[in-house]
């Protein structure tokens, strides 16, 4: 075979000496340089190396990635970049495996002055890097890589390629006198660590990659070493697999090349004889003679001593084998003491076991314990500030059309709420939900006489806001338009923004004194602090209901950190004489937090949602105390908003119940309706209901005015549709005598009713038909796109709701006719097969049942009911949107639901 | 990923038309290996196994027989048999039957990836039938092969002449010898042995035959799924925790596990390829798996990895073990958070367990990263201890296996008691 050497190789090298490996002087070309790694690591390296990245390729594109100092012009090709005038000579791939010998070849066919490829990715094919080399070696150009994280020379502070050093290069890349080659791209950076600490920068580092061809590998690495002055000492780190090591002191044995500096070489991968399949490194897969026990025999021969031994330090003049990256400092000292060298700069330090953080619940025994130790700069300063944090963090991102709270399933088409389907959610209440919603756990038993007791609390108004909302009805607004006017009228008034704030206060006190549950004593350093920012001597304004709170709170006997913080807060202002500063909005605070602190502790929700959570709280209430219907001829609404402490201790949903029905409900009916809510608390973040919120919150606005944007997304075909079941109902029912549609033995015959039913829409269609082709108006609730094609198709999510119901022994005659009705449809010949009674249905029975006996007393209208049946979706969905706000303003961006100018459709 | 013996080795071979020695497998009827014992007078037994495996001649797994009667005897006591090479046994999953071929000459012939020439080589010796290894210097030729050409026929020439093959045999070898570059540089193959390849004369007919093939597979390169070999073949090679993780697999790696030791006691999650050198041989049989996590994963990845080894291990482990160098590229923070959510999610579905948990990392967001698991493990109540990249990989390690080593003897069952009793409390 025919092709370039450069002496003393059989192949070709570029270079003599490794100062001119990588410099300032290079001009760089990346490929794929808008990729999701290089778009993170290449403009650190442009930063770090004096911007000497002059071009970047992205095929099919052009732009620029930017970067601090400048940004990096992006072009379609390599060609494209020769034709602009640009020159380089140095390319970096990021290319996936399967195009990076195409790359190459790439770069190497259009720039004649290429000197040096660096292949970052990872899982090259063998056949391509064997074709690489081949392309290369005739082209006269270098490789580094692949799989490798590049090259870095801390003289000249440049790094080409990969992520050598991280995100600040210069912390590790210290400058120094020690050349590094490492089989590890991480290793590269660790030992370079290792060295720092104990007194040696490094001159040039190279990751070589550990596939199955190392084209950089260590016979010119050494070579180049040895005619480097800067370099006194080489480390390198090897793995098992090829025989690169052994040519390498071969050549320095029989004088191919002089190599006179010391080596300080880590073998490791004595285990990796024992597999068969490569695990991380794909070279480090041995055959019979290159395992590490035969590389270790290589480099001892070599030295001429033992495995270095941190105990005697000894060393020979060659250098010394270490067991393990550790002992490189320890052995590095050994060479050049025996070399007459002195280390490059002062230690800072030393590898030993360094505790940062422990847990203090279980006590090692005696040999095991470790004192915690502050950490070295600038980490320990980061210690002190990312305690302070608490709660799940999210990537900020473009939130249109997505959701980290809701999803349809795809398998089971029912809609899910942080991974709970609105099935399991619809057995649960509305404080457990709306709780749940927020958490994305249910409350624990404990907490929810707490949420009870603060969300009625928030339902007392002042009953002359009523008025606006009559002024609403009587100009034919429906139920959301009339709720909207008055959640936007709470905008963020102080009684929220004080408790967020202190909410925010009982977060930092806690963190910031490492409290727990299992603090006892308080140090005195946080009663100055809460002196110093929470207690005054003005008397904090004082009601009843601040006084029931703080009762409540001080008599709690819950395990909470933030309760316990908050008694002692109340303690401390008693034995001072003085006052909490707004002590109804820190008690809400307090038990807004308290109830919260798990979940948040348990990162599944953010500290932002905890502050806020107050609001949600509020905001939630307030819809429910706005919608009643019949205000004036319902007594127990009345009670409930006014401002006597009566009603606090009920549960929320009952009391729900109360505003819209203007009665107690019986147990069957609590069932039913809190089954309803549960249903309809999310359909996906496509509904126009949670992208109206969504969409609010992308235009950064207050929460209630997120909810005003999910009320005014809803109408008479998004919430208020549910009512064209009723009326089709009513339609069926009108004139029937049935005093109780919950009372199985109601003597009607229901199925006479639907066979009779089924006939007259059977020749309604047949009407329809002959007038016009389509326009068919279907039975309402009846049949599902999915749910279809059987011979008796079946909605399971009806059918599981109907299910639950059936287990509580509540009955629905309404309900009954619709089985009644799909089964008579079908035995008439109208439909080809027994469609199922979709899940709608369940929303339009139950509503219609529980307004019946009302509606057919005279004492409710039908657009009363009309109103009752679309409220009662804004209520379950609140409820969801509560969770979609919540994700927006945790996950998104300003402005990220906006529809770009070119997505837009401009039509005649 | 390899397969060894004729019964896929010939599908493989007559992909470029390269002669093979007949056979047919453990489910031929008596009266069809009597016919066939008829045809070729004496048959080859071997039994079968997925995967690459060698040295079954040394093990005395290589029958000969000429009647029916010892054919069936060798079947039995070979179709389930059991080879032990280096640390593995396996067994085998049925027999092959090979027509004997007798020959003048054996020859050996491979071809592999070569860290000396840096690029494939060609190996060829006219004393085949016995380890390469064995053989001195001057009896074997090791060839460059340019990878634009291909295995030229005058270096087949030139090699057997160098190496004393009788002239009446290279022609043949020659004819056919160099299709076995287009087999390995088309289908994805990084070695393929052909050991021994009978050259049987009939006439003045002169043929080389194949007589066994040993093949490895570049995972890399998708290349051989165009084969066609059956699932099965490579399915051996994978525990079902590695097939599951290997679902995950992606060209930016960060999910490369291999299940070392099913009771060991330690979930090692290992950043990078050095850790995972340093981190396998420092645990020893303590770990349950090797792993390479490292280079980045998206959250989403490293929560999906997390999920599948707790599901498989959390049960049988003691310790959590997260372990690697000062991260160059790899966020800290969003590692860990998809470990340490998805121990959460698990805990609450599995119950809880003392789990001891000790970190060694370093690398961007790294103090944020600990924090997060510091506050689930907290909240989880599971005891840690976390070191920072000022401490050596190595002794982070070592004080792992120590505190793995007492927390199973003894520390798990005294916090297990020592939380009951708080919980009672």
């Amino acid at each position: 075979m025919r092709r370039l050497k450069t002496r003393p190789f059989p192949y070709y090298v570029g270079l003599h000496s490794l100062e001119e490996l990588v410099t300032r002087e290079h001009r760089v070309c990346v490929m794929n340089i808008l990729g999701s790694e290089s778009r993170k690591v290449t403009p650190v390296s442009h930063e770090y190396s004096g911007g000497n990245i002059v071009a970047g390729v992205q095929y099919g594109r052009r732009g620029v990635l930017e970067t601090k100092i400048g940004d990096i012009p992006v072009y379609r090709s390599i060609r494209e970049v020769m034709e602009k005038g640009i020159t380089f000579d140095m390319g970096v791939v990021y290319i996936p495996p399967l195009g990076v010998c195409k790359a190459v070849s790439e770069l190497v066919t259009h720039n004649e002055a290429l000197k040096r490829i660096v292949i970052v990715t990872e899982k090259v094919p063998a056949r391509d890097s064997r074709n690489i080399r081949a392309l290369c070696q005739e082209a006269g150009v270098d490789v580094i890589g692949a799989n490798c994280l590049g090259m870095a020379n801390a003289w000249d502070r440049v790094r080409i390629g990969g992520s050598l050093g991280g995100d600040h290069p210069a912390e590790t890349l210290v400058k120094g006198s020690i050349a590094i080659h490492s089989n590890s791209g991480n290793f590269t950076t660790t030992m370079a660590e290792y060295l720092r600490t104990a007194g040696f920068g490094i001159s040039t580092a190279v990751s070589s990659g550990k596939d199955v061809y190392i084209h950089f590998a260590l016979p010119e690495f050494l070579y180049a070493a040895q005619n480097d002055p800067r370099t006194k000492a080489v480390v390198i780190y090897v793995e098992p697999g090829g025989y690169y090591e052994k040519t390498a002191l071969d050549w320095i044995k029989d004088r191919t090349f002089g190599f006179t500096k010391p080596i300080i070489a880590c073998v490791t991968g004595r285990w990796k004889k024992n597999i068969t399949r490569a695990c991380g490194h794909a070279g480090a897969l041995s055959g019979s003679g290159d395992d590490a026990e035969a590389k270790e025999r290589w480099f001892d021969e070599y030295f001429g001593v033992d495995v270095f031994d941190p105990k005697t330090c000894n060393v020979s003049k060659r250098g010394v084998r270490v067991s393990s990256i550790q002992y490189i400092p320890d052995a590095v000292r050994a060479v050049y003491e025996k070399i007459d060298e002195k280390p490059d700069f002062a230690t800072t330090g030393d590898l030993s076991l360094k505790l940062w953080l422990s847990d203090t619940m279980m006590k090692l025994p005696e040999g095991l314990t470790l004192p915690l130790v502050r950490a070295q700069s600038p980490y320990d300063q980061q210690i002190v500030e990312v305690n302070k944090q608490v709660g799940a963090h999210y990537l900020r991102q473009g939130m249109a059309d997505k959701s980290g709270a809701s999803r349809m399933n795809r398998e089971t088409q029912v809609s899910e709420l942080h991974g709970m389907s609105v099935l399991d959610l619809s057995r649960y209440t509305l404080e457990e939900n709306l709780y749940f919603s927020l958490a994305k756990v249910m409350p624990e038993k404990a907490d929810i006489p707490t949420l009870n007791l603060i969300l009625n609390l928030f339902m007392k108004i002042d009953e002359r806001r009523m008025e606006l909302i009559d002024v609403a009805r009587a100009n034919g607004c429906t139920p959301n338009a009339y709720l909207a006017s008055q959640i936007a009228l709470v905008g963020d008034k102080d009684l929220l923004a004080k408790s967020r704030g202190h909410a925010r206060f009982i977060i930092d006190l806690i963190r910031e004194f490492g409290l727990d549950e299992l603090t006892k004593v308080f140090p005195p350093e946080l009663d100055d602090f809460v002196v110093k920012h929470l207690l005054g001597s003005e008397p904090s304004r004082k009601t009843d209901v601040s006084d029931l709170l703080f009762k409540e709170v001080k008599k709690s006997r819950k395990s909470c950190v933030a309760l316990k913080v908050c008694q002692h807060i109340i303690d401390l202002a008693e034995t001072r004489g003085l006052e909490i500063r707004d002590t109804y909005e820190f008690l809400l605070a307090t038990i807004a937090v308290c109830v919260l602190w798990n979940p948040m502790l348990e990162k599944r929700i953010s500290r932002q949602l905890v502050e806020d959570s107050v609001t949600y709280f509020y905001l939630m209430s307030r819809i429910v105390a706005y919608s009643v219907v019949d205000r004036a001829n319902n007594p127990l609404w009345k009670k409930l908003v006014d401002q006597k402490l009566s009603n606090l201790n009920h549960s929320f949903t009952e009391n729900a119940f109360k505003v819209l029905f203007g009665r107690e409900p019986e147990p069957a009916e609590l069932v039913e309706f809190q089954a309803l809510l549960g249903l309809t608390i999310t359909n996906g973040p496509g509904t126009l209901s949670a992208k109206g919120a969504k969409e609010s919150v992308s235009a950064r606005n207050d929460i209630s005015m997120a909810f005003v944007g999910f009320l005014a997304n809803t109408g008479r075909a998004h919430g208020g549709n549910g009512y064209d079941a009723i009326d089709y109902l009513m339609e069926q029912f009108q004139g029937v005598v049935l005093p109780d549609p919950g009372n199985p033995d109601h003597g009607v015959d229901l199925k006479k009713m639907a066979t009779k039913a089924a006939k007259a829409y059977g020749s309604y269609k047949r009407q329809m038909r002959e007038v016009e082709e389509g326009a068919v108006k279907p039975v309402p609730c009846v049949n599902h796109p999915v749910f279809r094609g059987n011979q008796i198709n079946v909605d399971p999510r009806e059918q599981f709701v109907a299910g639950v119901l059936k287990e509580k022994g509540v009955y629905n005659a309404f309900w009954e006719f619709y089985h009644l009705l799909v089964h008579a449809l079908y035995e008439e010949g109208v439909t080809k097969n027994v469609f199922c009674v979709n899940v709608d249905a369940v929303l339009a029975v139950i509503t219609l049942k529980l307004v019946w006996k009302d509606l057919q007393a005279g004492r409710i209208t039908l657009r009363q009911v009309q109103d009752l049946a679309f409220t009662l979706f804004l209520f379950g969905r609140s409820v969801g949107v509560a969770a979609e706000i919540a994700d927006h303003r945790d996950r998104g961006l300003d402005m990220d639901c906006r529809t770009p100018e070119s997505d837009l459709t401009f039509v005649l | 990923m390899q397969l060894s013996g004729l019964r896929y080795g010939s599908k493989l071979l007559q992909l470029v038309e390269f002669p093979v020695a007949d056979f047919i497998d453990g489910s031929a009827t008596n009266q069809e290996i009597q016919q066939f014992l008829e045809k070729h007078r004496k048959l080859v037994v071997k039994p079968a196994f997925y995967g690459g495996v060698g040295k079954k001649g040394k093990a005395g797994l290589v029958r000969i027989v000429s009647t029916l009667q010892e054919a069936l005897q060798a079947k039995r006591e070979l179709f389930f048999a059991q080879h032990t090479y280096g640390n593995k046994t396996v067994t085998a999953n049925g027999v092959t039957m090979e027509a004997f071929i007798p020959s003048d000459l054996e020859v050996y012939f491979s071809i592999s990836s070569s860290s000396e020439y840096r690029g494939p080589v060609f190996t060829i010796t006219p004393w085949g039938g016995v380890d390469i290894e064995d053989l001195p210097p001057e009896k074997k030729a090791v060839v460059e092969i340019d990878p634009f050409i291909g295995i030229n026929a005058f270096e087949i020439t030139n090699a057997l002449t160098d190496t004393g093959c009788p002239e009446a045999f290279i022609s043949a070898l020659v004819q056919h010898l160099p299709k076995l570059w287009d087999l390995y540089d088309g289908y994805g193959l990084t070695t393929i042995e052909l050991n021994p390849i009978r050259v049987v004369r009939k006439g003045n007919h002169v043929r080389p035959v194949a007589c066994d093939v040993k093949a490895s597979f570049d995972q890399d390169n998708p290349a051989w799924k165009r084969i066609g070999l059956p699932d099965a073949l490579f399915q051996t090679e994978t525990t079902a925790f590695e097939a599951d993780i290997n679902e995950l697999r992606t060209y930016q790696g960060q999910s490369d596990v291999l299940e070392m030791n099913p009771r060991g006691s330690i979930l090692p999650f290992m950043f990078g390829g050095g850790a995972n050198s340093a981190g396998t041989e420092t645990l020893g049989e303590a770990a349950i798996f090797s792993s390479d996590f490292g280079g980045n994963p998206p959250y989403e990845k490293i929560y999906e990895i997390s999920r599948i080894v707790f599901e498989h291990w959390y049960d049988q482990a003691d310790m959590l073990l997260l372990i690697g160098g000062k991260a160059n590229n790899t966020d800290i923070y969003v590692t860990f958070k998809g470990v340490f959510d998805a121990l959460r999610d698990h805990v609450a579905k599995a119950g809880w367990k003392p789990l001891y948990v000790v970190i060694g990392r370093g690398g961007p967001n790294v103090v944020k990263g600990m924090f997060y698991a510091k506050d689930i493990l907290d909240r989880l109540r599971l005891p840690y201890k976390m070191f920072g990249h000022d401490t050596s990989m190595i002794l982070t390690l070592e004080h792992a296996r120590k505190i793995d080593k007492w927390w199973g003897a003894e520390g798990a069952d005294a916090y297990r008691k020592q939380i009951e009793t708080q919980v009672r409390a």
